[in-house]
């Protein structure tokens, strides 16, 4: 379905000298359900105890809207159970809750935090909210005493965007000249439907750094507050098709070479045979580039239709180990081992199609380097690409 | 001058390993005679590796003809042949 992938990024700035941030955005998926659901929560204060009460209200609230507590309840535990602040006596932090089901319905509870903007084709749009008192604390107590939930709901559309934010940003540059009280929510919303006119494209994760970042320029580089921006982006899914390995059956060759034409998406084929062979059934022509070589992983080709073309087993299997080892690529000698991470980094899907013949060639004993089985490879790759980098991986044998 | 002698050096997984990451760097380890008379290009996997009646990888070919368990001298005594066989210059090289 169009615009049916969810993407959810964020950034954050903590107060300046606190080494523990005391906002935490925190999000989940539930593979089963296919339901998403994010928290922002800013504890009362900085540093280390703030960041301890935003730590429980935002694992709280996530844990109340998987187990599908009513909101209230959810709202009336947290509030019971925060430990009380030894200076201030009171037990206080704020909370936005996001629950995304997998139709695309949402559903958000905001307490506190400044009201969120969404962002549809370009425009704000300001859903209906509903507000719901909910007793705070353990003690009865008259009006005062009462929180304020603000409840609203709607049917996400491809393209939304979702932007929630601490006080922060809303309070960035508050007592400077140019803006005395603060950056101030409406001109939040203005930079943010600003930045999604100027890169239709942007990413969640940038469009969260560019609130913070800005926020922070505002507060002259050293954050007055801790500063946090979340973003649920509502988008097609970035697909990449891997093909990799001939087929067992040359017969099959012909359907291996309809999967590469029919993808939409990126496509990497990672073997040579395996661009032979696609070569031959496209007409493709496939050129290896000489420009920089590395002693350990062959050079990368190009070939029409393809986004990348590499050796097999050699550069896929250094792309599992890097990926299963390492945090960051971006330092990296550019070979095709870490091209081909980029390229799956930079998806959301990924789609390995793996023919299964064996070269025996492989086996040679006198080779001066083991090489692995593809089907291992490839298994290696998928898992470290689901499980440690959330990669919707999908693997088929031909 | 007359023309290039076409030098297909074979990148498939066989090959690189068995040293075919260094017959890519021919150029810069030729003779200077011989050095400016190739023209020099990668390709995938050639197949020859399947067959072991080609011989062992790695494999690359010089105008066409294979050479197995190729090594810089083996390509460079290849090249100079192909130059002789095609006006006797080649030799001054070797």
């Amino acid at each position: 379905m169009k615009g049916s992938f969810v993407e959810i990024g964020h950034y954050n700035e903590a107060k300046r000298g606190e080494r523990a941030e005391g906002d935490v955005f925190l999000s989940r998926k539930s593979a089963e359900e296919g339901r998403l659901i994010a928290v922002l929560s800013d504890g009362l204060g900085s540093g280390v105890k703030a960041n301890v009460l935003a730590t429980l209200t935002a694992t709280m609230a996530a844990g109340c809207a998987a187990s599908n507590v009513p909101i209230k309840r959810t709202a009336s535990v947290i509030m019971r159970s925060l430990p009380v602040c030894s200076e201030r006596r009171i037990s206080y932090a704020t909370f936005t809750l996001v629950d995304v089901a997998a139709s695309g319905a949402l559903s958000i509870v905001e307490y506190d935090n400044p009201a969120y903007v969404l962002v549809r084709e370009g425009s704000l749009v300001e859903p209906i909210k509903t507000e719901i008192p909910v007793k705070r604390g353990r003690r009865s107590g008259g009006l005062g005493n009462m929180a304020i939930l603000r409840w609203s709901s709607f049917q996400a559309r491809p393209g939304d965007r979702l932007v929630v934010f601490s006080d922060g940003v809303t309070q960035a540059g508050m007592g400077s000249r140019a803006s005395p009280l603060g950056w101030g929510g409406p001109a939040v919303e203005d930079f943010v439907v600003g930045a999604v006119r100027a890169e239709p494209g942007v990413s969640a994760r940038d469009l969260a750094k560019a609130v913070v970042r800005e926020a922070l320029a505002r507060d002259a580089g050293a954050a007055r507050d801790d500063i946090t921006c979340g973003v649920v982006y509502f988008r097609d899914a970035r697909r990449l098709l891997v093909l990799t390995g001939p087929p067992l059956y040359p017969e099959r060759d012909v359907e291996m070479a309809r999967v590469f034409r029919e993808f939409q998406g990126r496509r990497l084929v990672a073997g040579g045979t395996t661009a032979s062979i696609i070569a031959r059934e496209t007409g493709a022509k496939v050129k290896v580039e000489l420009g920089r070589l590395d002693p350990e992983i062959p050079p990368a080709a190009s070939m029409e239709g393809a986004d990348l073309v590499t050796e097999g087993i050699v550069t896929l299997g250094r792309a599992a180990e890097l990926l299963s080892s390492r945090e960051r690529f971006d330092a990296l000698p550019r070979n095709a081992a870490t091209r081909a991470i980029d390229l799956m980094l930079d998806s959301d899907v990924i789609e390995f199609v793996v023919g299964t013949k064996i070269n025996e060639a492989h086996q040679d004993p006198n080779m001066p380097v083991e090489l692995e089985i593809r089907r291992n490879v490839v298994k290696r790759l998928a898992a470290v690409l689901g499980e440690k980098f959330l990669k919707d991986v999908k693997v088929r044998f031909i | 001058m007359s023309e290039k002698v076409r030098v297909v050096v074979c990148t498939g997984t066989a090959c690189y390993v068995m040293g075919g990451a260094e017959l890519l760097d021919i150029e810069s380890r030729l003779p200077a005679a011989l050095a400016g008379r190739i023209e020099l290009e990668g390709s995938p996997c050639l197949g020859l590796c399947h067959d072991r009646r080609n011989g062992a990888a790695p494999f690359a070919e010089v105008d066409g003809e294979t050479v197995a368990a190729a090594t810089i001298e083996g390509l460079a005594e290849a090249i100079g042949r192909r130059l002789a066989a095609r006006g006797g210059s080649g030799k001054e090289g070797l």
